[in-house]
Order: C-alpha cells, then structure tokens, then sequence
C-alpha cells in the first residue's frame, strides 16, 4: 500500500518535471499554451495555438529529445548503481566501481583527439567503457577460481580504474590545447547540450530495455546478496547471474557517457534515497531507483540550463547537490543503511 | 542401488591436499554426522557433496547418477543446503527467506506465485514457526534463523539436507529443540548430512557417523557402536571418558571432572 502510493508519487512527479522541463529555458512557454499544443500534436484535439511552427520546433526538435536522454540517463544510472550496490553488498559502491566510466572517459577523449566525428567519439567512449570493465574482470579471474569473488572484482575495478585515468591524463597531455583538450575538458564535465534526435534515437532503446531488464533483476539480485555457496544451493546459476548483471549495467553506464559525458554521483545517491524510502528488497528498489534517477536528473539538467545564462556542466551540478545528500545519507550507516 | 554415496574421492585446494580417498554410503532417510577436529575438511566434504565444489577424483553418486550430470535445478530439488550462518545484508522478512528456496522453480522475472506462498508458508507452520513470517530476519535469534533456513529447504522440496555445525552458535535449549527437530523430520523420510563438534549431539541424534581424519575416514558405522572412549580420543586429542548411563545412553565425561 504504501509502496504503491509513493510510486504513484515518483510516478506524477517524474511527468510534472518534464512536462515543466519543457516549458522553461530562453523561450518560455506558459503552461496552458504548451498543453495546448501537446494536446494539438499529440491528440489531435482542440486547435493550434500560435506560433505553431516556432513552438514545435523548440519543444519536439529541441527541448523533449534532450529531456527524454535526461530521464533514460538519470534511470539507467541510478538502477546500475543500485544493481552494484545490491551485487557487492556494498551501499559505498557506485557504478564506477568496475571501471567503466573511467574507460568510457578515455575512450571519449581519445576520440575527441583523434577523430573529428561526434560518431567516433560516441564509439571509442562505448568501446573503452567495455574494455575497462573486462580488464577488471580479467584481473579477478586470474587471482580467484573461487572464493571471495566480490573482494576480488571490487580489486580488479580499482586496478582498471586507476589504469584508464592515468591513460586519460596521458591524452590530455598530449592533446591540442587549443584545439581538443577544452572539448575534452568540456565533455568529462558532463553535458546534455549536445543530445539530438539522432544521438536520442540510437541509444534510446538500448537504454530502455537494459533498464527495464536490469530493474526486473532483482530477485535474483536478492539471492546473491546471501553469498555464493548458498545462491547455488538454491539453484541459481550464480556465475551468470552476475555476469549479466554486470554487463547490464555496463551497457547503461557506457551509453551514459556516450550521451552526456561524465555525470557523476547520481548512481551512489539516488540508491541511497530510495532504499531510505522503499527499503533493500531490490525487487521494489531497483524500479524505485529507476524513477527518482530520472526524476531527479531531469530536475537538476533543468536548473542547470536554466538559472543562469551560461549552461552549467551537469557533472558539476550532480556533484555539488550530491555531497551534501551523500553526507546526509552517511548518518544511517550507523543504523547499518538499512 | 546406493542412494547418496562418495567413492574414493580425492580433493585438493590450491595444491593443498585436504581429502585423500574418502568413501561415505548415505542410505535414504538416515542422519548422517560427520566427526572431526578443525580444518579435517568436514566442510569441504559437504561442499563436495552439494555440488558446490569439484573433486580432484572421484565422484558423488546421487541415485545411481553423478551429480555433475543433475542441472542445478535438478539438484536443488534433491538437496538443499542448511549453512551454519547466513548472512543477511538487506531487510527481509522471514517469509522472503523461506520463499528464496522456490527460486529455482520460478519463472524469470515473476513474483513468487500463489502457490510457491502456500508451500513456503506450510514449510513454516511445520516447523512452528509461522508467527515469524513478517518478522525481519536479523531480528530474530539464532535459534529461530536457523528453523527459518530449514523451512527454506522444505520449501524448496529436497529431500536431503546438508548441514553445516547446524547447532553452532544456538543456547542449550535451541540445540536440544534443533536435533529433536531433525529426528522427526529424519522419520518423515528426510535424509540428513550434518558435520558436528559435538559427539554427544552424535549420539542424541543416533544413525550413522564417519570420523575423519588428516584427509581419511579414521572410523565408521552406526553411531552407539563405533563412538568409543578411545576414537573420540584419537580424533580430538582428549582425555575423556564414555560413561554409560542407566538407560543405556553413554555420556561423555572429560578426565579433570571430579566424578568421585
């Protein structure tokens, strides 16, 4: 009961922040002409309000493809978080931990330095974020057949991580600083500017359907929480559960990068709020997850193009509002984060 | 046919030769309790014969068939596991915990269904402990975590249930309740592998026991028979004596206990 009235909740708050995502920004829309219009398009009801073609076009071309990768970001970043938290039993762990975002970081600067395609930089970001994370599971694999698994990856990941930074400062070095290392500097600041159509429409399904796997995981995410041993005595194929799981979440987290560049924080918070909210069962967790990421990001991409004149890095802006949350969330972990 | 058995098995561990030719004949409905000092591999052996580890040689022999060639479903419906602690990091309700034993029989991505709930909420109301259901499972005592485990394996429909030190960290009374616990179920046709630290749980419980050592099966039969004064000496490098008791039940009484 109380699940189902704080998801309806998440639920309109998700749908009122997008729909006043869409109306702000330089041009601003009043409410009621913007429903008109939604209306108009979307339904075919009542009649076109004025300025049809101006408003279209900032509304369906400009503003709602940057929205919609906002709220598939914000999703798919919080439930790869929440699925790692879940699978290493740690509530510190984020979805970096594996080193996927520090392999998608070099990949996009790489990119940036060697190719002069957005296309390019899209696919050597996607490529590395994959490299990472199987060289952190290779370093796993070599020192544990079984065993502390977890503890292992956990150390494979800070290896892969350390590895792909200390590439990253490589390229910036030797990158044009001119030229190349502002758009590089730029783009691990994280922004949603770029986003149209097209870049929507090729990672949009990806997104969506990892995301929805992901947060329908959760049972079995539940099992492997109680240890290796007694997840296989149960009869589950622990080995590819997690695999999955973690190539899961490795898919929404590199596609992020490839969206919007480096955004961080929002995978270790929102976790954290929702499972303040909802409780640890990951079944109703990760859709929980899902929902506030979207809602929150889509809040905070919109005071970031909005409040002032310039557009604020949205990796900036999730980092300042994510500290001071993730300080407060630290004072349950004396209660043992729930 | 032999029912649950391990031929001449042979396990190493990282170079660590830890069993070395073991033979154990598991005859269906029987309690089981493997004897043995620290680090003798009772554990390993159990893990072995759960499946959860692959012996250097040798098999494990579940109904006539190696048990590499039961699909982990299989498997789980045949045996369950009873560990000696889980460690639960998230808040689940004891319910939640017994309904984890249908997981291996339930569709990918649904909820339990009606009936795995009424099977895993029977399993409970066996055990009485169906007053517990909504209770959080670090909230309840150790005694009562681990009737919640072993409702979990009912419920999971395994017939055979493995147990590691099932009474290790239970208050007299629970340890007591535990193995009267087992001896009913052992009489409705379940089969209990169990390893223990204790003889004299051994001899409550009755049945049959290996006494392991350094890798080998120092001694087996039936339990009263082969639990002697001088085995239990052998393997836990005590001074005890095996005094028996009016009613014919012997008690262990360790040498600096005055019994003048």
């Amino acid at each position: 009961m109380k699940n189902s009235f704080l998801f309806g909740l998440i639920v309109v708050s998700l749908g009122a922040s997008m729909l006043i995502s869409l109306a702000l920004g330089r041009y601003e829309i009043e409410l009621g002409t913007l429903w008109q219009l939604l209306v108009w398009k979307v339904l075919n009801l009542g009649s076109a309000p004025h300025d049809v073609t101006l408003l279209s076009n900032i509304v369906f071309n400009i503003r709602l493809p940057r929205i919609l990768a906002v709220v598939l970001v914000g999703a798919a970043l919080s439930v790869s978080g929440g699925a790692f938290q879940a699978m290493f039993v740690n509530p510190l762990v984020s979805p970096g931990i594996l080193g996927v975002l520090a392999g998608a970081s070099f990949g996009a600067a790489l990119g940036i330095m060697i190719s002069n395609s957005w296309l390019g930089v899209q696919f050597f970001a996607f490529l590395f974020g994959f490299i990472a994370v199987l060289a952190a599971l290779g370093i796993a694999k070599i020192y544990g057949r079984s065993g502390a698994q977890t503890i292992l990856l956990v150390l494979g990941g800070v290896i892969s991580s350390s590895l792909f930074s200390a590439l990253l400062s490589v390229v910036k070095f030797v990158a044009d600083p001119y030229n190349k290392l502002p758009t590089i500097v730029y783009w691990l600041m994280g922004s949603f500017s770029a986003v149209d159509m097209k870049t929507l429409a090729s990672v949009a399904l990806p997104l969506f359907i990892s995301t929805i796997i992901l947060s329908l995981m959760g049972k079995y995410l539940n099992i492997l929480s109680l240890g290796d041993d007694d997840a296989k005595a149960l009869g589950v194929r622990v080995t590819w559960v997690r695999n999955s799981a973690i190539l899961l979440a490795t898919l929404l987290s590199t596609l992020t990068v490839v969206v919007a560049g480096m955004i961080g924080w929002v995978g270790l918070i929102i976790p954290h709020i929702a499972r303040f909210l909802v409780g640890a069962d990951n079944r109703i967790l990760l859709p929980m997850c899902a929902l506030l990421g979207a809602t929150f990001l889509v809040i905070v991409d919109t005071l970031c193009r909005t409040s002032m004149s310039i557009e604020i890095p949205i990796g900036i802006a999730t980092s300042l509002i994510g500290i001071p949350i993730f300080v407060f969330a630290l004072r349950n972990a004396k209660k043992g984060f729930v | 046919m032999s029912f649950y058995e391990v031929q001449n098995l042979h396990f190493s561990y990282n170079e660590k030769v830890i069993l070395k030719g073991i033979d154990v004949c598991i005859k269906e409905g029987s309690i089981v309790s493997l004897l043995g000092a620290n680090g003798t591999g009772k554990s390993t052996l159990m893990k072995l014969f759960l499946g959860l580890l692959h012996p250097s040689s040798g098999e494990v022999i579940l109904k006539g068939k190696a048990l590499q060639h039961y699909s982990i479903k299989e498997r789980a419906s045949h045996i369950s596991y009873v560990p000696q602690s889980t460690h639960v990091a998230f808040a689940f309700c004891a319910l939640d915990i017994v309904l984890m034993g249908r997981i291996a029989f339930e569709s990918w991505f649904k909820r339990a269904s009606e009936a795995d709930v009424i099977l895993a909420r029977s399993a409970m109301e066996r055990l009485g402990i169906l007053h517990l259901e909504k209770r959080t499972f670090q909230t309840l005592s150790g005694g009562e975590k681990q009737l919640v485990l072993i409702a979990r394996s009912l419920a999971q429909g395994a017939k055979i249930l493995v147990m590691d030190e099932p009474v290790s960290g239970l208050d007299y009374g629970n340890q007591l309740r535990l193995l009267e616990t087992i001896i009913t179920l052992s009489k409705e046709g379940y089969t209990f592998l169990k390893s223990t630290h204790f003889p004299e749980h051994a001899l409550m419980l009755g049945g049959y026991t290996y006494a392991l050592k350094d890798g080998y099966v120092l001694a087996h039969g039936d339990t009263t028979t082969i639990l002697t004064e001088q085995l239990i000496n052998e393997l836990y490098n005590t001074n005890v004596m095996l005094k028996q008791t009016l009613c014919g039940y012997p008690v262990c009484i360790p040498a600096f206990v005055n019994t003048k």
